[in-house]
């Protein structure tokens, strides 16, 4: 598609009375399609009005510029047509009057006939045919915008712009109008950018929302695709199995920048002590029974006895939340899913490539694959039985959701399938959703399955609205799961911070896997500030006999989930390059033509090893030898892409080198 | 065992013990030159002492009017409120409300907005214990430094804050919010909300609040009355909310229940009982 409307690197610098000057915007580049609809997502004060009002040419640019089917765009013109919040209709004129002014105004070539026609038109579309007549001040705030969109409308901009057009109405009244603006937006294929607070209408309406960051020099902090298709409907919006997952992406974003607002008063500044270059730590964890090491370290003074006297552990909302926090330096380190390093390296989701390091495996196992309890009512017991489902109905769209595309749940799940013969992304839809929302959208109805940590499986199963298909100790057992991440420029600038914070969390580690320690670890992870959920969900499979949903008796496994036990804690290459060939067959990442390189330069065993030694354990990592998952298919690590290449089910492959050192190391 | 659950147990219980706020088969009637107008239609709700209810409905749906009723501002057709068995016919400071556009009086300060509230309520009491009512319920709501500063120094949340304290000083029974937080930016609006539980956890005070935001209902109540449309409105439905006390938004957004309730309260807001604006 064509770029319809190019915003070219545009700086809007105000002079202030003062004699500074303020930076309102800086270097915020987008490019829109024809027919599309964006929203600007900030807070007050992030500059959105300032570049809608630029695009309208109602503003100048400071620097860069705005180009609008070719021609660049210096002054207001009938061609962009700007919607107000507060209506800006002329009171002593009637509906039809105030949107004839426009037409005859704009239209004036046009015979009297047309100009009429073209009114009547507009007054029709927006449902206004019986006020017609009436004055501004004698019609309800919606019908009164109603009118402004007819006069923009009507005059047939190619750019229709809109600053908060509903943010006056009350947030029902508001529903109404946003159905009826799409409706119009759909049916005249009308090019829209939308300024809102509402996170809600973004969703409903557009095709990308740009999330700004706040003032001053606000810039383009994320894009989000809204997937849904069109024509929408409200509930069934809603009801879409990203929808929430989105909704709070957005609202997780804007808060980030709420606080960020709070904290620029007092930047954070490294605290050197105890030997080590920095002893006060942000660390991010997700709600999840496999964040135990890290809780473990809090609770029972392991960071402080390693010399980290000021450690912070920030409970998080998604992976995202976790990736982007440890990127932008926000957080210092995390757990993360086994592939999030690798793939920030890489590039993953087209995102910039960032060089992460991880020195330690935090866990390993822990997952399981849930179906919905319809699935298994209409007698899906095994990937066979699912695979003979799909086919009775080919009509259906099945969902399933895992929680990060890096994630061991995403690469488990379609291998998983895959090894049954069902095309992960052709015969089913596999989705993203963060782990706390998966058992509410499965009890939606939206998704009919995920793979996921716990206790989200175990909660689906304990309120009878899911069942375990198969954990990962069915698919592949012992593989890594959680790790420890941090950027590449994090571990050269604090090196001793490093290895102290992988001892603590080593030493915790062990402790986790002792089984005397079980109960209690429970315990605390049930508290509100870490995973928070009903402590005998948790106890699944980590204390308690693993319960599946089957109506079968709950089976004692043992190895549910390792934090030490069977060399569990050195970084591997072997899975790291195991993961980078899952990841390119999805077409998630490219496989890195040097893939040995950046394996490992991501998978640090060095640190790992004078961690452990300083501690007096064990500082190897397993054999380095062929391995298999449950289909027997054999990996050799030193040939990965002899073992892509037998996969029957795969995206196209894309071999690329992936430039380690063109990235700039602080 | 059957007996127990006979409807003439019931109403036994409802006459020897009816709830503190009882709103009893209210009807609102409007005669106009074209025929009588009905707002309201035999509305009828008990509200538990110290519970916190939030009224959602459209634009018409007769919510205000509802409360308005509620603070004697209105009388009904027919039916009546009763607060403590007591029937209501006049406003009175049992029943503070509070509205969306702070209606402070703007030639005084905020203390002096407080004040006069304090001191029309509790005329006798001693000059320094009316002063400390005041300065007191400054205190609560974060603004005792602002204490002399007129309405138009002070940002929206300010006010709205600076509305709720003077409410709060009169040492209400039920505390009446119109859609207070409704001119407020999302990011205020959220900080208000928060304060807002907080108060009414601290004072064990009866809330009664209208709202057109779904997520502030869900976080804030303890039952969501949706209303249908007017004319002739009616209860439609009246939602349970679960969630723990003390309410933590990011937990509550873990709870697959929030999603159940919300796409529920969506579902009758816009689809079984959407709003026509022509």
């Amino acid at each position: 598609m064509a770029v319809f409307v190019e915003v070219d690197h545009v700086d809007r610098v105000f002079k202030l009375p003062t004699g500074g000057e303020y930076i309102a915007l800086k270097n915020i580049d987008l490019q829109i399609h024809q027919g599309e609809f964006v929203s600007l997502v900030g807070h007050s004060g992030c500059g959105k009005s300032t570049l809608l009002n630029i695009l309208s040419g109602l503003d100048q640019p400071s620097a860069g510029g705005i180009v609008l089917e070719g021609r660049q765009v210096t002054e207001p013109g009938p061609d962009r047509m700007v919607v107000f919040q507060n209506y800006s209709l002329l009171p002593w004129l009637t509906v039809r009057e105030n949107i004839a002014l426009a037409v005859n105004r704009v239209m004036k070539k046009h015979p009297q006939a047309v100009r009429d026609r073209m009114i009547d038109h507009h007054i029709e579309m927006v449902g206004l045919q019986k006020a017609a007549h009436k004055r501004p001040g004698q019609i309800s705030g919606g019908m009164k915008q109603r009118v402004a969109i007819a006069r923009a409308l009507a005059i047939r901009p190619k750019l229709l712009l809109l600053d908060e057009p509903f943010g006056a109405l009350d947030a029902l009244t508001r529903g109404g109008l946003q159905e009826q603006l799409m409706q119009i937006c759909q049916e005249n294929d009308v090019t829209c950018v939308m300024v809102t607070h509402d996170v809600d209408e973004a969703l409903l309406l557009s095709d990308r929302i740009v999330l700004m960051t706040n003032g001053p020099e606000a810039h383009i902090g994320q894009i989000v695709d809204v997937p849904f298709p069109r024509p929408r409907e409200r509930m069934e919006v809603v009801k879409h199995p990203n929808y929430y997952s989105l909704r709070n992406e957005i609202v997780y974003f804007l808060n980030q920048q709420k606080r960020a607002k709070l904290h620029k008063a007092k930047p954070v500044v490294a605290m050197a002590a105890n030997g080590l270059e920095k002893v006060n730590l942000e660390l991010g964890f997700i709600p999840l029974v496999d964040c135990a090491p890290l809780v473990v370290a809090k609770e029972k003074g392991l960071f402080e006895a390693h010399g980290l006297s000021h450690v912070t552990l920030n409970r998080e909302p998604s992976w995202n939340a976790i990736a982007d926090g440890v990127a932008t330096g926000r957080l210092d380190a995390a757990m993360m899913v086994a592939g999030m390093p690798l793939g920030m390296t890489m590039g993953y989701g087209s995102q910039r490539p960032r060089p992460m390091v991880s020195a330690l495996t935090l866990s390993r196992n822990g997952n399981a694959i849930t179906f919905s309890k319809r699935l298994f009512e209409a007698g899906v017991r095994s990937l066979a039985d699912f695979k003979a489902a799909l086919e009775r109905r080919p009509d259906q769209v099945h969902t399933l959701a895992a929680v990060h595309p890096t994630s061991m749940h995403n690469l488990l799940l379609r291998y998983w399938l895959a090894s049954g013969g069902i095309d992960p992304d052709r015969d089913v839809s596999v989705t993203v959703i963060p782990p706390a929302q998966m058992v509410s959208t499965l009890k939606a109805g939206t998704i009919d399955g995920y793979c996921v940590g716990e206790p989200w499986n175990a909660r689906a199963v304990a309120e009878g609205l899911g069942v375990v298909m198969a954990t990962d100790n069915d698919i592949w057992p012992g593989h890594v799961e959680k790790v420890l991440g941090v950027t590449e420029a994090w571990a050269n600038q604090y090196p001793k911070t490093h290895v102290a914070l992988v001892k603590a969390l080593l030493e915790a580690c062990e402790y986790c896997d002792d089984r005397r320690n079980r109960e209690e670890i429970a315990a605390l992870l049930a508290q509100p500030e870490y995973v928070g959920a009903d402590e005998t969900h948790i106890r699944q499979g980590f204390v308690d006999p693993y319960n599946r949903g089957s109506g079968d008796a709950p089976e004692s496994v043992l190895n549910y989930i390792q934090f030490f036990t069977g060399k569990a804690n050195c970084p591997d290459v072997s899975e790291a390059v195991w993961m980078m060939t899952q990841m390119a067959r999805w077409g998630i990442t490219p496989f890195p033509r040097n893939w040995l390189e950046v394996a490992e330069r991501v998978k640090r065993a060095d640190i790992f090893g004078q961690a452990a030694r300083e501690l007096g354990m064990l500082d190897i990592g397993r054999d380095r030898r062929p391995s298999h998952l449950f289909d027997g298919i054999e990996f050799d690590p030193d040939d990965p892409l002899k073992y892509l290449d037998q996969f029957a089910i795969k995206r196209d492959l894309r071999i690329e080198e992936v430039p380690l050192d063109a990235v700039i190391v602080h | 065992m059957q007996v127990l659950n006979t409807p003439t147990q019931s109403t036994n219980s409802l006459q020897t013990q009816e709830p503190f706020l009882v709103i009893d088969n209210l009807t609102k009637v409007y005669p106009t030159a074209t025929g009588d107008f009905v707002v309201l239609d035999g509305i009828s709700l008990g509200v538990n002492e110290g519970e916190f209810v939030c009224v959602i409905g459209h634009s018409g749906c007769g919510k205000s009017t509802l409360l308005d009723m509620v603070a004697g501002f209105r009388q009904p057709t027919e039916g009546e409120v009763r607060l403590q068995t007591q029937t209501i016919s006049e406003p009175g400071p049992d029943r503070m409300v509070v509205f969306q556009n702070y209606s402070l009086l703007p030639w005084l300060t905020a203390y002096e907005n407080i004040y006069l509230g304090v001191n029309s309520v509790f005329p006798n009491k001693p000059e320094a214990a009316k002063k400390h009512i005041v300065m007191e319920h400054l205190a609560m709501v974060g603004l005792a430094d602002v204490a002399n500063k007129k309405p138009s120094a002070l940002s929206g949340g300010m006010k709205q804050r600076v509305c709720i304290a003077r409410a709060l000083a009169l040492r209400p029974k039920v505390l009446i919010l119109d859609e207070p937080f409704g001119a407020l930016d999302p990011i205020t609006r959220e900080e208000l909300q928060e304060e807002l539980l907080k108060i009414w956890q601290d004072h064990q005070i009866t809330v009664l609040m209208i709202t057109h935001d779904i997520d502030e209902a869900l976080f804030l109540s303890d039952r969501v009355v949706m209303m249908t449309n007017g004319p002739a409105a009616k209860i439609g439905e009246v939602m349970q909310v679960p969630f723990a006390r003390p309410r933590d938004r990011a937990r509550m957004m873990e709870d697959p229940k929030f999603y159940e309730l919300r796409n529920e309260a969506l579902d009758f807001l816009y689809h079984r009982y959407a709003h026509d604006d022509t």
